[in-house]
Formats: structure tokens, sequence, C-alpha cells
């Protein structure tokens, strides 16, 4: 049976949020992330702003310099995940064969459903539109790597100050030809690097690619060869999966606003950050058997560590400690400029927590955390602070 | 030193001894076995400081003396020497020990033996006596449940306790407790009270072959020691200081549910749960449904892991009291019900946060308490 699959973007997600909180922003230049003076980057930027070149992940530095009036705003995510949570309601009430990849993106699966893949579309756009006040761009196919191309496509096909909302229409047979030609990278699993390597064969786009014997690409790709074969046939049989969009890890990093060396630092913000990355694990109801940290040096070098814990945890002292001896087992070998430092957990798994016979320090720990974590959810990230953090007062 | 022996008998005896080497050790002698010539027999010893194994087997001597060969060299060479007689001499001088036997002939460099630790000799008039096959059964049912977190030593442990004729063995790692009573045939002492290794008490289990044999525990004066002497082997363990949990406080004295079923099919339920169990968090959910007027009691084992799927398993048993929704580490409930010795276990709950105890019906020597987990 051919599959009707459809991938929902929303169009500058958190640019789009913050539209409606201050109407005033529409239309104009912006971006959403961190300031420059703390060497942040851009999270979301305007279609005004993108007109200027200034594009996600870009230093917001760097924006600036392109668009010195450019209209900073700092990120806020809990508001963004709200309205993340409104939309995929009402992707739910449609279907509930939904795989949400990001806090925007998401596909659904409605092939069971006996209205044409183009009219779902543009009912579930118009519905997200009135009833959460957010522009969104879908594509449709008959399958998902497809549909996110389509979507892709379509968005990239967009010029001007407005979001584009727009919807693309692969039909069923038509995957090859829709791919044939974009460039390769546009497909799942080929990034800068194999795409030049492509290019050394003279392989620039899809269509390319589908030329290609199989047996070439068995050669310079390895068993990733007959795969990418398929694909660039526009073949793939991935369902779409409830649970796969669940989190696969949390983590939280820090970029300084001056490169540092002082281990004392690095060891405050690790705990900072672990204390971060535990409250949402808590928050979440889950715990992480992995305990990664991030280190990027001034040279922008970045390395990551980690390691496995005997049983998953969602304790802000266990995740410290894990990071720290990451942290100094790195810092015994090499010490750089520090610029950024991360702190995240994987290996997720609901919070299931042995409990003791007796308090053996681990329970005190849990319910001290569960107090914090309550008083901040009512009063605020610094209603409790450990005393090292908290700035002198005379 | 000049001997003879077999290499079948040489290869057991090391294998008895070279569990108590010492892996990393800054002090070279203890990744040695002593092999010194002790009234007529051969006398093997190992330590770590913390456990040591000695065994004494037949040779022909024809000059006395003493050394130690490194393990890993003596036991890799013997294993691997043909099933005849092994034909050893110690150059004094240069502690070089000479190994014959068949066609192949080693020279091995050795360490003098009055480097090697002294050995503590039990006074056995002193001794306690233990049936080996009793007492290997009660490590077997309470060793399992000592922590293996040398964060807490207490806990790595079994307390053993002697009054008179009745002994308590009691372990636990702070999520689950065992506690087993047995009686002595000859009254001992009164007022003992010792944390031994588990690690050396399996260790004891591994070498006490001999079930109709017996052991004879001794504990020197103030030594901090126990040694377990049996016919040729004895093993000496440092004693764990510290003060053992109080465990009596915990072990739940009434219950709201009580739950009776046969021992193998509780034990084959939770093999299959783990077998689910294990890809996750290792929880089984253990729901329990008391018998009525018109159904049997069963009690349904569950298992979800994200990624490997769901099993659930069905119980017939008879149930008394409320019905519980309540989650164990099945590993936990698995490795009890391996150790239980009779045909019917029953399980006495109270609440899902509160711990459970599961007992052997018709045996009241044992007794097994389990903390179940918190689903978030």
């Amino acid at each position: 049976m051919v599959r009707k699959i459809m991938h929902l973007d929303l169009d500058a997600f958190f640019c789009a949020v913050e539209e409606l909180q201050d109407p005033s922003l529409k239309g104009k230049p912006f971006a959403v992330g961190g300031l420059p003076e703390s060497r942040g980057v851009v999270s979301s930027c305007s279609y005004a702003a993108r007109q200027h070149g200034i594009r996600s992940a870009m230093p917001m530095g760097k924006a600036l310099h392109l668009l010195p009036q450019l209209i900073i705003i700092s990120s806020r995510h809990a508001h963004y995940s709200d309205y993340s949570d409104k939309v995929m309601q009402r992707i739910h009430q449609l279907t509930p064969l939904v795989e949400q990849i990001s806090i925007d993106e998401a596909f659904l699966d409605v092939s069971d459903m006996p209205e044409d893949g183009a009219f779902l579309a543009k009912q579930l756009q118009t519905r997200i539109l009135q009833e959460v006040g957010l522009p969104c761009s879908l594509g449709v196919a008959s399958n998902k790597l497809v549909a996110k191309i389509a979507s892709d496509v379509g968005k990239a096909g967009h010029r001007g100050v407005e979001p584009p909302s727009s919807i693309t229409v692969v039909p069923p047979g038509e995957e090859a030809r829709f791919l044939a030609s974009l460039p390769t990278q546009a497909l799942w699993g080929i990034g800068p690097k194999s795409a030049a390597r492509l290019a050394d064969l003279g392989i620039r786009t899809i269509g390319d690619l589908a030329r290609l014997p199989e047996r070439v690409l068995l050669d310079h790709f390895g068993k990733m060869g007959p795969e990418l074969h398929r694909r660039a046939l526009g073949i793939d049989d991935s369902p779409v999966n409830p649970s796969a969009g669940t989190a696969k890890s949390i983590s939280n990093e820090h970029t300084y606003d001056k490169d540092t060396r002082e281990e004392e630092t690095i060891l405050k913000s690790l705990r900072h950050l672990s204390e971060h990355v535990g409250g949402r694990l808590r928050h979440s109801n889950l715990a992480g058997t992995v305990v990664q940290v991030k280190l990027r040096w001034a040279d922008f070098t970045t390395l990551t560590r980690q390691t496995s814990l005997p049983c998953p945890t969602d304790q802000d002292g266990v995740i410290y400690k894990t990071a720290a001896q990451l942290f100094q087992k790195v810092w015994r070998e090499e010490r750089y400029a520090v610029r950024l430092v991360g702190v995240g957990v994987s290996g997720l798994v609901p919070a299931q927590r042995q409990l003791s016979l007796w308090d053996v320090g681990l329970e005190k720990e849990h319910k001290l955390l569960k107090a914090i974590d309550e008083l901040r959810e009512r009063y605020g990230e610094k209603i409790i602070q450990r005393a090292e953090e908290m700035e002198q007062r005379d | 030193m000049k001997i003879n022996v077999s290499q079948q008998q040489f290869s057991h005896g090391l294998s008895i001894v070279s569990r108590a080497v010492s892996s990393r050790s800054t002090l070279p002698v203890l990744s040695n076995i002593l092999i010194a010539t002790d009234e007529g027999r051969l006398r093997l010893s190992a330590t770590n400081l913390e456990l040591g194994i000695t065994t004494w087997i037949g040779a022909q001597i024809e000059e006395e003396g003493a050394t130690t060969v490194p393990a890993r060299t003596i036991v890799d060479l013997v294993t691997a020497l043909p099933n005849t007689s092994v034909q050893m001499e110690l150059d004094t001088t240069t502690q070089t020990l000479n190994v014959v036997s068949g066609t192949s002939n080693t020279d091995i460099k050795c360490i003098d033996a009055q480097e090697f630790p002294p050995i503590p000799t039990p006074d056995l008039k002193e001794g306690i006596e233990l049936s080996v096959a009793e007492f290997k059964q009660n490590i077997q049912q309470v060793g399992f449940s000592a922590s293996s977190d040398e964060a807490r030593p207490i806990l790595t442990g079994v307390l053993m306790t002697i009054e008179g004729k009745d002994v308590s063995m009691v372990a636990t790692d702070g999520f689950r407790i065992s506690v087993k009573k047995s009686t002595l045939s000859k009254a001992g002492p009164t007022g003992v009270s010792i944390t031994v290794p588990a690690r050396a008490l399996g260790e004891l289990a591994r070498v006490a072959v001999n079930a109709e044999e017996k052991i004879t525990m001794v504990l020197p004066k103030s030594r901090g020691q126990v040694i377990f002497h049996l016919k040729d082997v004895e093993l000496v363990s440092q004693l764990i200081e510290g003060n053992f949990p109080d465990y009596r406080a915990i072990i739940p004295q009434s219950f709201k549910t009580r739950t009776e079923l046969t021992t193998e099919s509780l034990l084959k339920a939770c093999k299959q749960a783990e077998i689910i169990a294990r890809e996750g968090t290792n929880v089984a959910k253990v729901s329990i449904n008391p018998t009525g007027e018109n159904q049997p009691g069963k009690i349904e084992l569950s298992a979800t892991a994200e990624q490997t799927g769901s099993s659930e398993i069905t119980v017939d048993a008879s149930v008394d009291g409320v019905p519980l929704l309540i989650a164990f580490n099945v590993r936990y409930l698995r490795e009890v019900l391996e150790v239980v010795s009779t045909a019917n276990v029953s399980l006495e709950t109270n609440a899902a946060n509160t711990p459970a105890m599961l007992k052997m019906v018709g045996d009241d020597s044992y007794m097994h308490v389990i903390m179940p987990m918190h689903l978030g």
C-alpha cells in the first residue's frame, strides 16, 4: 500500500512565538539567541533578518556585523515548549501516528485517512495558524525521507518577509524525479565530507547518485552504499515511530564571556550545568545511564568524553561527580583556554529508583532535590542557590 | 628444597590457593605462592593480606625447604605439564626453582620465603564445629545479599552471631537482607558477633567440597581474624570492623497480603520477565490478586523495555489479603528464589513502598526482606 506521510515544520518558530508576544516585531529583522557580549549564537531569526544573510547557528556578533540594527531577543525556552505542546496536541488530534523529532518538527502518518494528503496538510496548517497563531510548512509524500525534503524545498524556495507557509506535495511514483535535481547533501546520511567525496567522483546531484551503479557506492561507502542508492531513488521504508520522538539525551552548555583556564571556574560551571540537567531530568520523570562532558577550546576544537553509570540517575550530585571526573581526566592531559563547557545525560529511561531499607543518604538527597525543584518551579531559578554561586552583598 | 609431587595433585592445590593471590599489589611477594615442606607434606599458601588460603598435598621430600614462586608462572606451567610426576629443586643461593617433568625443564626466579607474610596457625581446641553441607548452604542463602560496593565495607560482609548452639548469619546491601538461623551440634561460645567478608565465605564454600567433612572455625584472640580449618585446607580472613546496621528494626512485623506459591513457578516467571527487564531498568511490576469466592488467586509479573518489548507472565497463587501492585528489581527476586530450598515460598507485603518479606514455607530458618522499586 502506498503510504501518505506528512512532515510538518514550524516557520521560524522561536521568532513566531516572540511576534505573538510582541506584535510590533512583525516584519522587522530580529533574532532570538544569546547576546553577542556573551558570544551567543542565533537560535532563530525572522524572515526579514534572513534577507540580510542572517542564518540560525551564526554567531550573534557576526549577525550584528551584517545588520547593526538587528533586534536581539534572549531565548525563553519554557515559553517555546508551551507553544510546541499546543501545536503537537493539534497534530495528535489528527492522528496518533506522530513522531515528534524536535520542538518544532514532526512526522505524521495519515495513510489510513480517506482524504487527499494535500487537503489534510492545508487543513492542519490552517488550524494551527488560527488556533495557536503559528505559521508552518508541510511536505507530503509516500515516505518520511521525501516528505522531509519536500518541506525543506518548499521553505527554501520562499522569498520575502512573510513566513513561507508552504505545502509541497510529491505524488507517489514521482519521488526519484523530484529528488534528481537537488544537491546530494539534501539526503539523510550525506554530510559535507561525503558530499565532497561524491563531488570528487563527479556526483553533484541526487540524480547523479541514483544513476551510479550500486557497486561503485559499495566500494566508496561500504555497507552504507546500497542504502544511499535507495535513498537517492527516494525509497525509504522507515515507519513513523510515535515513541522515537522522546528525548534521547538532555544537555546544557555554557559559553564563557571570556575564555578561561581556571579549573575552579570550570568545575563551578559543571556543577551549575549538572543541576540544570538533573532538574530537567526530574521534571520529565527520566533518569539516564550515560554522563557526557563537552569542552570547546578557544580555537573551537571540541571534544566530548562520556562514561556509563552502574544504574540510571536523575541526581545532580551523581551527574556532577561524574562530569567533574571526566573533565579532570582531560585536564590532566591537556589544558587550553576553555570557551564552552557542556554536561549531558543520555541512555534515558523512566525514573524508577530502587528504594533503600534505611536512609543511606540517597533518599535524603532525593527529598532535598524535590524540595528545591518545587521552590524553583514556584518562585524561579534564583530563589535558592549554592552559597558559592551567590553574589556578595555588602 | 628437593621434592617430587604428582602433577594432578599439584595443579589442584595451586587452583585452590591461587584465588587468594593478590592481583594488584605493591608488595611483589603477594603475587607469589609459598611452597614449603611441612611434616612430610607440601604446603601451598597465598594471601592478599585480607584473605589467605593454605592447602597441603602429598609429596616425596628429599630435602626440606621453602620458597615463593610467581603465581601466574607456576600455575600456567603446571597446567601445561604432562600428567606425571614433577620434580622441583631450589637453588637457595639464587632462589631459582628448577621444575622438571618429562622432557620439560624450567627455571623460575623466586622470592625468599622469609619475605612471605606469616600465616597464623589456628588453635583447633578453641574451635567451633560446623557441618560443611549446612554451612555451605547458609553461605549460599545469605552471601548474595552482601554489597559489592567497597565504599561501605561493613556491608560487604556477613554478620555471624553465635550464642551457644544458635548461629545466625545476616547480609544486606541496603536494598535487601537475608537472615539465616541454624543450630550447632556442639554448643559454641556465647556473645560472638563478627563480620566476615562475603568474598572469603564464597571462597570457603568453593574449596569445601567434601560435604561429609567438618569445618572448624577459630577466632584467635584480639587478632581481628577468623580461621576456617578443613582437613587439607585452611582459610584465614580479616574481619570487617565497624557496626553492622541494626537489621532487626527493619524486618516487617506484620503484613496486609500473604501470597503463597511454588518456588519453581515464581522463579520461572522471574527468569522470563528478566529477559525483557534487563534491557531496561530491571523492573518487574508484580500485580497481586487475592483469591476470591469463585476465582483462584494469581500474581502477574510484567516487564517493559523501551527498545526491546514487553512481557507478561501469570502465575497461580494462593493470595490472602488486599490486592497490591508493587515493583521489584527482578534480579533481586530471582537471586533469592535460586537459593530457596523448599518447594513453596510465601511473599508477605504491605504497600508499594514498604519492604516485602520472602519466606520458605515449612522452614522458618530463613527470611529475606526486599525493598521495592519506586515507579516514577
